[in-house]
């Protein structure tokens, strides 16, 4: 593990982020490494042809960390949608799209849902994943 | 076609295994791999990435399923609960099914729910 090699968490405030707004696209391999270590247990070496849907989640982080500087610090994962397209075929790249989907204050907690579009090599949709989180900030605060 | 049964996975967390997590995604945020910094949160401790517990659920759908991936078409739907931490032993339990719709709940050790999930699997 080589935290002092990660990038700063983010600390993008609620009121920055704009519902609608693509924070950008990234492109990601998903080896077949990556995939056969969440097959199983995870971080146990497995094999995998597609992707198991554990692999998903690592994708959102990662993407994350790309187009806004990761989860802000204080951060809460509340939920995830998820709607599975083609299995994926591992060893390729996926393209991944990052919007922000939605944000709202429920019983005075803010909620920031981002979603990720993942499209396989082929372009043909893999996911479409919503991931709420709840923010450290709220409306007004930085 | 999915098993009669639905498979009841279970896995022991370990800070071994959220340091594994912080890997595979990049995703070292302090509340999960800073011990220190875990002891002085509102959490006493380190937890778990949202995804470590999630596994057990992911794992007995696939059994259930008896594939790698779900169908295309396949909707789950996550709320998460409650924390994770190193030494919690998660289970994932069936709840409700009706056809190809199941609800389960992950559990840990003491009997919290730490995750609700839903899955609709096309027929």
């Amino acid at each position: 593990m080589c935290p002092e090699e990660a990038p700063a968490l983010s600390n993008t405030t609620y009121d920055e982020l704009e519902v609608g707004s693509v924070l950008g696209t990234v492109t990601e391999p998903v080896g077949a490494e990556l995939a056969g270590s969440l097959v199983g247990t995870i971080g146990d070496a497995g094999e995998a042809e597609v992707a198991p849907p554990a692999v998903f989640p690592v994708l959102f982080l990662k993407a994350l960390r790309r187009t806004l500087g990761g989860i802000p610090n204080g951060g809460v994962l509340a939920k995830y949608e998820l709607d599975f397209g083609a299995p994926l075929k591992t060893g390729g790249d996926v393209a991944i799209e990052v919007s922000i989907a939605d944000k709202y204050v429920r019983r005075e907690r803010p909620y920031v849902v981002v979603q990720f579009a993942i499209d396989d090599a082929d372009g043909e949709r893999a996911l479409t994943g919503l991931k709420t989180i709840m923010w450290p900030t709220g409306p007004g605060e930085r | 076609m999915p098993a009669d049964e639905f498979p009841s996975v279970s896995e022991t967390v370990t800070q071994e295994t959220i340091n594994q997590y912080a890997d595979l995604s990049g995703d070292y945020n302090p509340i999960h791999v800073d011990e220190a910094a875990g002891a002085a949160s509102e959490f006493g401790g380190t937890i778990a990435h949202g995804p470590i517990a999630l596994q057990t659920f992911f794992r007995s759908l696939t059994e259930w399923l008896g594939t790698t991936a779900p169908p295309a078409g396949t909707t789950v739907k996550v709320v998460f609960r409650a924390p994770t931490r190193p030494g919690d032993t998660i289970h994932c339990e069936l709840r409700e099914r009706e056809g190809s719709e199941i609800k389960a709940e992950c559990v840990n050790q003491d009997g919290t729910v730490v995750i609700g999930a839903q899955a609709s699997i096309p027929e």
